[in-house]
Protein backbone atom coordinates (compact mmCIF):
# COMPACT_ATOMS: atom_id res chain seq x y z
CA UNK A 1 0.00 0.00 0.00
CA UNK A 2 1.46 3.80 -0.41
CA UNK A 3 -0.22 6.75 0.40
CA UNK A 4 0.38 9.28 -2.58
CA UNK A 5 1.25 12.84 -3.18
CA UNK A 6 -2.38 13.53 -3.04
CA UNK A 7 -2.64 13.36 0.93
CA UNK A 8 -3.79 16.69 3.00
CA UNK A 9 -2.37 14.44 6.35
CA UNK A 10 -5.65 14.43 7.96
CA UNK A 11 -4.95 11.66 9.59
CA UNK A 12 -8.44 9.38 8.55
CA UNK A 13 -6.91 6.39 7.69
CA UNK A 14 -4.02 6.31 10.92
CA UNK A 15 -5.98 4.70 12.94
CA UNK A 16 -7.41 1.76 10.35
CA UNK A 17 -4.52 0.07 9.78
CA UNK A 18 -3.89 -2.79 12.20
CA UNK A 19 -0.04 -2.60 12.36
CA UNK A 20 0.12 1.21 13.34
CA UNK A 21 2.08 1.14 10.35
CA UNK A 22 0.54 4.55 8.83
CA UNK A 23 2.94 7.19 10.24
CA UNK A 24 3.34 10.77 9.92
CA UNK A 25 6.41 12.42 7.42
CA UNK A 26 8.72 14.05 9.34
CA UNK A 27 7.35 17.46 8.39
CA UNK A 28 4.01 16.30 10.10
CA UNK A 29 2.23 17.93 6.81
CA UNK A 30 0.99 14.14 5.59
CA UNK A 31 1.14 10.62 6.09
CA UNK A 32 3.06 7.71 4.65
CA UNK A 33 3.19 4.04 5.41
CA UNK A 34 6.31 2.10 6.47
CA UNK A 35 6.09 -0.93 4.06
CA UNK A 36 8.25 -3.17 6.64
CA UNK A 37 5.07 -3.01 9.00
CA UNK A 38 2.54 -3.13 6.21
CA UNK A 39 0.38 -6.13 5.62
CA UNK A 40 -1.03 -5.49 2.45
CA UNK A 41 -4.28 -5.81 4.15
CA UNK A 42 -5.85 -3.24 2.24
CA UNK A 43 -8.13 -1.71 5.65
CA UNK A 44 -7.14 1.72 4.87
CA UNK A 45 -7.89 1.97 1.62
CA UNK A 46 -11.24 0.03 1.44
CA UNK A 47 -12.36 1.68 4.64
CA UNK A 48 -11.26 4.86 6.23
CA UNK A 49 -12.61 7.10 3.14
CA UNK A 50 -9.33 8.81 2.49
CA UNK A 51 -10.98 12.16 1.20
CA UNK A 52 -8.46 12.58 -1.52
CA UNK A 53 -8.68 9.02 -2.60
CA UNK A 54 -4.80 9.01 -2.05
CA UNK A 55 -4.37 5.38 -0.78
CA UNK A 56 -2.90 3.50 -3.46
CA UNK A 57 -2.75 -0.65 -4.30
CA UNK A 58 1.17 -1.07 -4.96
CA UNK A 59 2.57 -3.75 -7.46
CA UNK A 60 4.18 -6.24 -5.03
CA UNK A 61 6.56 -8.92 -6.12
CA UNK A 62 6.38 -12.49 -5.48
CA UNK A 63 7.34 -12.48 -1.90
CA UNK A 64 5.54 -9.60 -0.67
CA UNK A 65 2.77 -10.73 -2.54
CA UNK A 66 2.66 -13.26 0.39
CA UNK A 67 1.51 -10.10 2.81
CA UNK A 68 -1.58 -9.20 0.86
CA UNK A 69 -2.24 -13.85 0.81
CA UNK A 70 -2.11 -13.71 4.10
CA UNK A 71 -3.94 -10.69 5.25
CA UNK A 72 -6.45 -9.26 3.08
CA UNK A 73 -9.93 -12.05 3.89
CA UNK A 74 -11.10 -11.05 0.12
CA UNK A 75 -7.37 -12.38 -1.65
CA UNK A 76 -6.74 -15.72 -2.44
CA UNK A 77 -3.92 -17.36 -1.79
CA UNK A 78 -2.46 -17.61 -5.54
CA UNK A 79 0.60 -18.46 -4.95
CA UNK A 80 -0.25 -21.85 -3.22
CA UNK A 81 -3.79 -23.59 -2.13
CA UNK A 82 -5.90 -20.72 -4.47
CA UNK A 83 -8.56 -20.38 -1.18
CA UNK A 84 -9.17 -17.67 0.90
CA UNK A 85 -8.58 -17.24 4.31
CA UNK A 86 -5.71 -18.40 6.45
CA UNK A 87 -5.95 -22.12 7.01
CA UNK A 88 -7.67 -25.16 5.89
CA UNK A 89 -11.22 -26.08 6.28
CA UNK A 90 -9.71 -28.05 9.16
CA UNK A 91 -12.73 -29.59 11.33
CA UNK A 92 -15.32 -27.29 9.71
CA UNK A 93 -16.07 -30.27 7.18
CA UNK A 94 -15.01 -33.02 9.29
CA UNK A 95 -18.00 -34.76 9.14
CA UNK A 96 -17.53 -34.92 5.08
CA UNK A 97 -13.69 -35.35 4.75
CA UNK A 98 -12.48 -37.46 7.97
CA UNK A 99 -10.01 -35.47 8.51
CA UNK A 100 -9.86 -36.17 12.30
CA UNK A 101 -10.69 -40.14 13.92
CA UNK A 102 -11.50 -41.16 17.05
CA UNK A 103 -8.63 -40.89 18.99
CA UNK A 104 -6.66 -38.15 17.47
CA UNK A 105 -6.24 -34.63 17.75
CA UNK A 106 -6.43 -31.69 15.72
CA UNK A 107 -4.22 -28.31 16.77
CA UNK A 108 -3.72 -24.85 15.55
CA UNK A 109 -2.00 -21.96 16.23
CA UNK A 110 -2.66 -19.11 14.52
CA UNK A 111 0.46 -16.92 15.04
CA UNK A 112 0.04 -13.15 15.19
CA UNK A 113 -3.72 -13.41 16.18
CA UNK A 114 -5.38 -11.05 17.75
CA UNK A 115 -4.34 -7.96 15.73
CA UNK A 116 -0.18 -8.46 16.33
CA UNK A 117 1.00 -9.43 13.25
CA UNK A 118 3.65 -11.86 12.83
CA UNK A 119 7.03 -12.05 10.77
CA UNK A 120 7.96 -15.65 9.41
CA UNK A 121 10.94 -15.16 11.13
CA UNK A 122 8.91 -16.04 14.16
CA UNK A 123 6.89 -17.95 12.43
CA UNK A 124 9.89 -20.43 12.16
CA UNK A 125 10.54 -20.72 15.56
CA UNK A 126 7.09 -22.70 15.75
CA UNK A 127 7.48 -24.76 12.76
CA UNK A 128 10.84 -25.46 13.77
CA UNK A 129 9.73 -26.46 17.48
CA UNK A 130 7.13 -28.77 15.76
CA UNK A 131 8.99 -30.25 13.16
CA UNK A 132 11.52 -31.93 15.94
CA UNK A 133 8.37 -33.19 17.43
CA UNK A 134 7.80 -35.09 14.58
CA UNK A 135 4.51 -33.69 13.26
CA UNK A 136 2.98 -33.51 9.90
CA UNK A 137 1.81 -29.90 8.35
CA UNK A 138 -1.36 -29.85 7.18
CA UNK A 139 -0.80 -30.52 3.28
CA UNK A 140 -3.64 -28.12 2.34
CA UNK A 141 -2.67 -25.03 4.69
CA UNK A 142 -1.21 -22.11 2.71
CA UNK A 143 1.78 -21.92 5.01
CA UNK A 144 2.66 -25.26 4.76
CA UNK A 145 3.51 -24.42 1.07
CA UNK A 146 6.19 -22.34 3.18
CA UNK A 147 7.53 -24.43 4.80
CA UNK A 148 11.15 -25.46 2.98
CA UNK A 149 11.95 -28.44 4.84
CA UNK A 150 8.61 -30.16 6.44
CA UNK A 151 11.52 -32.27 9.16
CA UNK A 152 13.15 -29.17 10.40
CA UNK A 153 9.84 -26.90 9.52
CA UNK A 154 12.28 -24.27 8.09
CA UNK A 155 10.88 -21.66 6.14
CA UNK A 156 11.94 -20.42 2.87
CA UNK A 157 14.50 -17.68 3.36
CA UNK A 158 13.10 -15.40 0.68
CA UNK A 159 9.69 -14.82 3.22
CA UNK A 160 11.20 -14.72 6.24
CA UNK A 161 10.82 -10.80 6.85
CA UNK A 162 7.46 -10.49 5.71
CA UNK A 163 4.81 -9.91 7.74
CA UNK A 164 1.50 -11.35 7.78
CA UNK A 165 -1.49 -10.43 10.11
CA UNK A 166 -1.55 -13.86 10.75
CA UNK A 167 -0.69 -17.33 9.07
CA UNK A 168 -2.06 -20.92 11.06
CA UNK A 169 0.08 -23.90 11.40
CA UNK A 170 -2.16 -26.57 11.79
CA UNK A 171 -1.42 -30.73 11.95
CA UNK A 172 -3.34 -33.63 13.44
CA UNK A 173 -1.68 -36.21 16.23
CA UNK A 174 -2.28 -38.89 17.82
CA UNK A 175 -4.14 -37.67 21.13
CA UNK A 176 -1.58 -39.97 23.46
CA UNK A 177 0.92 -37.50 22.52
CA UNK A 178 -0.90 -34.27 23.27
CA UNK A 179 0.04 -33.67 26.14
CA UNK A 180 4.02 -33.82 24.83
CA UNK A 181 2.83 -31.58 22.11
CA UNK A 182 1.53 -28.73 24.31
CA UNK A 183 4.60 -28.77 26.50
CA UNK A 184 6.65 -28.04 23.10
CA UNK A 185 4.06 -25.34 22.21
CA UNK A 186 4.05 -23.90 26.00
CA UNK A 187 8.44 -23.63 25.53
CA UNK A 188 8.08 -21.73 22.37
CA UNK A 189 5.64 -19.32 23.42
CA UNK A 190 8.42 -17.66 25.28
CA UNK A 191 10.54 -17.25 22.46
CA UNK A 192 8.51 -15.42 20.02
CA UNK A 193 8.24 -11.42 19.72
CA UNK A 194 4.12 -12.17 18.71
CA UNK A 195 1.23 -13.98 20.24
CA UNK A 196 -0.82 -16.40 18.86
CA UNK A 197 -4.58 -18.14 19.38
CA UNK A 198 -4.23 -21.98 20.05
CA UNK A 199 -7.08 -24.19 19.69
CA UNK A 200 -7.50 -27.71 19.84
CA UNK A 201 -10.59 -30.10 17.68
CA UNK A 202 -11.92 -33.83 18.48
CA UNK A 203 -14.47 -35.95 17.31
CA UNK A 204 -17.75 -36.00 19.34
CA UNK A 205 -17.15 -39.30 21.17
CA UNK A 206 -20.44 -39.72 22.57
CA UNK A 207 -20.55 -38.20 25.94
CA UNK A 208 -19.89 -34.66 26.99
CA UNK A 209 -16.53 -35.15 29.11
CA UNK A 210 -13.60 -34.94 26.65
CA UNK A 211 -10.74 -35.82 27.66
CA UNK A 212 -8.38 -33.57 25.72
CA UNK A 213 -10.11 -30.61 27.78
CA UNK A 214 -8.72 -32.63 30.75
CA UNK A 215 -5.46 -33.40 29.22
CA UNK A 216 -4.85 -29.40 28.19
CA UNK A 217 -6.34 -28.25 31.95
CA UNK A 218 -3.23 -30.42 33.54
CA UNK A 219 -1.00 -28.43 31.24
CA UNK A 220 -1.87 -25.38 31.95
CA UNK A 221 -4.01 -24.58 29.61
CA UNK A 222 -7.70 -22.33 30.23
CA UNK A 223 -10.44 -24.12 28.24
CA UNK A 224 -12.80 -21.38 26.36
CA UNK A 225 -16.05 -21.35 27.47
CA UNK A 226 -17.27 -20.90 23.84
CA UNK A 227 -16.06 -22.30 21.21
CA UNK A 228 -17.10 -24.16 17.30
CA UNK A 229 -18.86 -27.46 16.81
CA UNK A 230 -19.37 -29.11 13.63
CA UNK A 231 -23.11 -29.97 13.69
CA UNK A 232 -22.75 -33.23 11.32
CA UNK A 233 -25.33 -32.25 8.51
CA UNK A 234 -22.84 -32.69 5.57
CA UNK A 235 -22.36 -35.90 3.43
CA UNK A 236 -19.73 -37.66 4.56
CA UNK A 237 -16.65 -39.31 2.03
CA UNK A 238 -14.94 -41.20 4.28
CA UNK A 239 -15.55 -44.54 6.42
CA UNK A 240 -14.79 -44.34 10.16
CA UNK A 241 -12.71 -47.93 9.53
CA UNK A 242 -10.73 -46.74 6.84
CA UNK B 1 -10.00 -21.07 9.24
CA UNK B 2 -10.92 -19.94 13.03
CA UNK B 3 -12.22 -16.75 12.12
CA UNK B 4 -15.37 -17.75 14.59
CA UNK B 5 -13.29 -19.20 17.53
CA UNK B 6 -11.40 -16.61 19.10
CA UNK B 7 -14.52 -14.31 20.51
CA UNK B 8 -13.46 -13.19 24.40
CA UNK B 9 -15.91 -12.24 26.68
CA UNK B 10 -17.99 -13.99 29.55
CA UNK B 11 -20.46 -16.23 29.92
CA UNK B 12 -23.02 -12.98 30.31
CA UNK B 13 -21.85 -11.19 26.94
CA UNK B 14 -21.26 -14.17 25.42
CA UNK B 15 -24.87 -15.63 25.96
CA UNK B 16 -26.35 -13.28 22.94
CA UNK B 17 -23.86 -14.42 20.51
CA UNK B 18 -24.06 -17.24 18.34
CA UNK B 19 -22.73 -17.85 14.38
CA UNK B 20 -24.00 -20.28 12.02
CA UNK B 21 -22.61 -20.93 8.96
CA UNK B 22 -21.94 -23.73 6.00
CA UNK B 23 -18.57 -24.01 4.61
CA UNK B 24 -18.36 -26.30 1.18
CA UNK B 25 -15.38 -29.14 1.00
CA UNK B 26 -13.21 -28.99 -1.12
CA UNK B 27 -13.88 -32.51 -2.12
CA UNK B 28 -17.27 -31.69 -2.35
CA UNK B 29 -17.72 -27.93 -4.99
CA UNK B 30 -19.27 -28.57 -7.89
CA UNK B 31 -22.77 -27.63 -7.42
CA UNK B 32 -22.34 -26.53 -4.09
CA UNK B 33 -23.89 -22.80 -4.47
CA UNK B 34 -26.92 -23.93 -5.07
CA UNK B 35 -26.93 -25.80 -1.66
CA UNK B 36 -25.19 -22.75 -0.13
CA UNK B 37 -27.92 -20.41 -2.00
CA UNK B 38 -30.84 -22.18 0.29
CA UNK B 39 -28.68 -21.95 3.14
CA UNK B 40 -28.64 -18.23 2.78
CA UNK B 41 -32.32 -17.86 2.41
CA UNK B 42 -33.27 -20.19 5.09
CA UNK B 43 -30.54 -18.30 7.46
CA UNK B 44 -32.29 -14.89 6.47
CA UNK B 45 -35.46 -16.11 7.84
CA UNK B 46 -34.70 -15.89 11.41
CA UNK B 47 -33.64 -12.60 11.89
CA UNK B 48 -29.86 -12.99 11.82
CA UNK B 49 -28.29 -9.39 13.13
CA UNK B 50 -25.51 -9.49 10.73
CA UNK B 51 -24.72 -11.95 7.51
CA UNK B 52 -21.88 -12.11 4.44
CA UNK B 53 -19.49 -13.90 2.89
CA UNK B 54 -15.44 -13.28 3.35
CA UNK B 55 -15.51 -13.15 -0.81
CA UNK B 56 -18.56 -11.17 -1.14
CA UNK B 57 -19.11 -8.80 1.76
CA UNK B 58 -21.61 -8.10 4.92
CA UNK B 59 -24.93 -7.07 5.68
CA UNK B 60 -23.63 -3.35 5.96
CA UNK B 61 -21.61 -3.01 2.67
CA UNK B 62 -23.70 -5.47 0.46
CA UNK B 63 -27.76 -6.24 -0.37
CA UNK B 64 -28.59 -9.44 0.80
CA UNK B 65 -29.67 -10.17 -2.99
CA UNK B 66 -26.71 -9.30 -4.23
CA UNK B 67 -24.96 -11.77 -1.59
CA UNK B 68 -27.26 -14.12 -2.94
CA UNK B 69 -26.34 -13.56 -6.36
CA UNK B 70 -22.59 -13.86 -6.05
CA UNK B 71 -22.61 -17.01 -3.53
CA UNK B 72 -20.41 -19.53 -5.67
CA UNK B 73 -19.68 -23.21 -5.15
CA UNK B 74 -16.17 -21.87 -2.86
CA UNK B 75 -18.51 -19.26 -0.60
CA UNK B 76 -19.15 -20.10 2.98
CA UNK B 77 -21.60 -18.13 4.34
CA UNK B 78 -22.31 -16.52 7.50
CA UNK B 79 -25.07 -15.10 9.66
CA UNK B 80 -24.89 -13.92 13.75
CA UNK B 81 -27.62 -14.22 15.85
CA UNK B 82 -28.09 -12.22 19.28
CA UNK B 83 -30.63 -14.99 21.06
CA UNK B 84 -30.89 -18.40 21.45
CA UNK B 85 -34.17 -18.59 20.03
CA UNK B 86 -33.53 -17.73 16.47
CA UNK B 87 -30.44 -19.43 16.29
CA UNK B 88 -31.94 -22.45 17.10
CA UNK B 89 -34.71 -22.21 14.92
CA UNK B 90 -32.35 -21.21 11.76
CA UNK B 91 -30.30 -24.62 12.87
CA UNK B 92 -34.07 -26.00 12.84
CA UNK B 93 -34.80 -25.54 9.70
CA UNK B 94 -31.52 -26.15 7.93
CA UNK B 95 -31.35 -29.23 9.31
CA UNK B 96 -34.85 -30.33 7.90
CA UNK B 97 -33.61 -28.82 4.58
CA UNK B 98 -30.84 -31.69 4.35
CA UNK B 99 -28.59 -29.61 2.35
CA UNK B 100 -25.63 -32.21 2.93
CA UNK B 101 -23.00 -28.95 3.61
CA UNK B 102 -21.05 -28.63 6.42
CA UNK B 103 -22.81 -26.62 9.18
CA UNK B 104 -20.88 -25.00 12.15
CA UNK B 105 -21.86 -22.80 15.20
CA UNK B 106 -19.78 -20.68 17.03
CA UNK B 107 -21.11 -20.31 20.93
CA UNK B 108 -21.28 -21.07 24.35
CA UNK B 109 -20.66 -24.91 24.09
CA UNK B 110 -22.72 -26.13 26.39
CA UNK B 111 -25.74 -23.77 25.28
CA UNK B 112 -24.98 -24.70 21.93
CA UNK B 113 -24.92 -28.17 22.70
CA UNK B 114 -28.26 -27.86 24.48
CA UNK B 115 -29.89 -26.56 21.47
CA UNK B 116 -28.58 -28.35 18.96
CA UNK B 117 -29.78 -31.50 21.54
CA UNK B 118 -33.42 -30.21 21.35
CA UNK B 119 -33.90 -30.13 17.65
CA UNK B 120 -32.21 -33.94 17.54
CA UNK B 121 -29.14 -33.00 16.60
CA UNK B 122 -25.60 -35.42 17.69
CA UNK B 123 -22.69 -33.18 17.19
CA UNK B 124 -19.96 -34.32 15.14
CA UNK B 125 -16.70 -32.36 16.20
CA UNK B 126 -15.76 -29.81 19.02
CA UNK B 127 -13.03 -26.70 18.64
CA UNK B 128 -11.74 -25.15 21.68
CA UNK B 129 -9.56 -22.50 22.31
CA UNK B 130 -6.50 -22.78 25.03
CA UNK B 131 -6.79 -19.06 24.80
CA UNK B 132 -3.68 -16.56 23.40
CA UNK B 133 0.05 -17.46 23.96
CA UNK B 134 3.01 -15.45 23.52
CA UNK B 135 3.60 -11.39 24.14
CA UNK B 136 0.26 -11.29 25.55
CA UNK B 137 1.61 -8.18 27.81
CA UNK B 138 1.39 -6.16 24.36
CA UNK B 139 -2.49 -6.76 23.59
CA UNK B 140 -5.03 -4.42 24.07
CA UNK B 141 -7.26 -4.51 27.23
CA UNK B 142 -9.92 -7.26 27.44
CA UNK B 143 -12.43 -4.59 27.07
CA UNK B 144 -11.69 -4.03 23.49
CA UNK B 145 -10.16 -7.32 22.49
CA UNK B 146 -13.80 -8.53 23.17
CA UNK B 147 -15.16 -6.21 20.23
CA UNK B 148 -11.79 -6.17 17.89
CA UNK B 149 -11.92 -10.55 18.30
CA UNK B 150 -15.36 -10.40 17.11
CA UNK B 151 -13.58 -10.23 13.43
CA UNK B 152 -11.64 -13.63 13.18
CA UNK B 153 -9.62 -12.01 10.47
CA UNK B 154 -8.11 -8.78 12.09
CA UNK B 155 -10.02 -6.10 10.43
CA UNK B 156 -11.21 -4.02 13.27
CA UNK B 157 -8.19 -2.51 14.89
CA UNK B 158 -7.84 -1.33 18.81
CA UNK B 159 -7.21 2.26 17.25
CA UNK B 160 -10.56 2.70 15.88
CA UNK B 161 -12.47 0.92 18.65
CA UNK B 162 -11.14 3.69 20.88
CA UNK B 163 -11.84 6.69 18.27
CA UNK B 164 -15.01 5.67 17.85
CA UNK B 165 -15.92 5.04 21.95
CA UNK B 166 -14.33 8.58 22.82
CA UNK B 167 -17.29 9.86 19.40
CA UNK B 168 -19.96 8.05 21.71
CA UNK B 169 -18.87 9.42 24.72
CA UNK B 170 -18.54 12.76 23.09
CA UNK B 171 -21.92 12.37 21.25
CA UNK B 172 -21.17 12.56 17.97
CA UNK B 173 -22.16 9.33 17.50
CA UNK B 174 -24.65 6.94 18.73
CA UNK B 175 -23.37 3.09 20.04
CA UNK B 176 -25.58 1.72 17.24
CA UNK B 177 -23.75 3.48 14.51
CA UNK B 178 -20.58 3.00 15.73
CA UNK B 179 -20.81 -1.06 16.09
CA UNK B 180 -22.46 -0.65 12.94
CA UNK B 181 -19.24 1.12 11.59
CA UNK B 182 -16.90 -1.58 13.04
CA UNK B 183 -19.46 -4.48 11.24
CA UNK B 184 -18.44 -2.79 8.08
CA UNK B 185 -14.84 -3.75 8.04
CA UNK B 186 -15.60 -7.30 8.90
CA UNK B 187 -15.93 -9.03 5.42
CA UNK B 188 -17.41 -12.11 6.62
CA UNK B 189 -20.66 -10.58 8.31
CA UNK B 190 -19.61 -12.55 11.70
CA UNK B 191 -19.57 -9.38 13.36
CA UNK B 192 -21.94 -9.01 16.27
CA UNK B 193 -23.64 -5.47 16.13
CA UNK B 194 -25.84 -5.80 18.94
CA UNK B 195 -23.30 -7.30 21.27
CA UNK B 196 -20.91 -4.64 20.67
CA UNK B 197 -23.05 -1.97 21.27
CA UNK B 198 -23.73 -3.33 24.05
CA UNK B 199 -19.74 -3.27 25.25
CA UNK B 200 -19.58 -0.04 23.99
CA UNK B 201 -21.86 1.76 26.09
CA UNK B 202 -20.40 -0.28 29.09
CA UNK B 203 -16.89 1.27 28.38
CA UNK B 204 -18.40 4.76 27.96
CA UNK B 205 -19.63 4.36 31.12
CA UNK B 206 -16.45 3.78 32.74
CA UNK B 207 -14.26 6.34 33.66
CA UNK B 208 -11.18 4.01 33.62
CA UNK B 209 -11.59 4.10 29.87
CA UNK B 210 -10.70 7.57 28.65
CA UNK B 211 -8.73 6.71 25.13
CA UNK B 212 -8.04 11.00 24.59
CA UNK B 213 -6.22 11.69 27.98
Amino acid sequence: MKINEKCIGCGSCEPYCPMNAIRKTSNEKKYFIDLDECVECGICKEFSNCPKDAIENTDLDHTRSIRKEFSDPKAPHVSSTGTYGRGTAEMKTNEVTGLIRKGYTALSLEIGRPGMGAKFSDIEKITKKLAKKKVTFAPESPLTYLIQNQDTGEIKKDYLNEKVLSAIVEFVIKTDRLAEILKAIKEVSSEIDTVFSLCIAEKEQGNTDFPILKIAEKQGFKVSINGKTNMGLGRPLYKEEQ
Amino acid sequence: MTHTLYREGNRKNLSNDFILFAVPSRNHIPGTSKNLKKFFKILLKHHPINYGSMDIGNKYGVEKEEILAKIGDDSAIHAAFDNEKDFQSALKEVKEADLGISVIASGLMDRVYQLAQEIGIERHTVEYSLGIWGKIENLPDKKILEITTMCGHGMITEKIVKKLIEEVRSHKCTAKKAAEKLSANCHCGIFNTIRAEKLIKEIVLDKKYLFNS
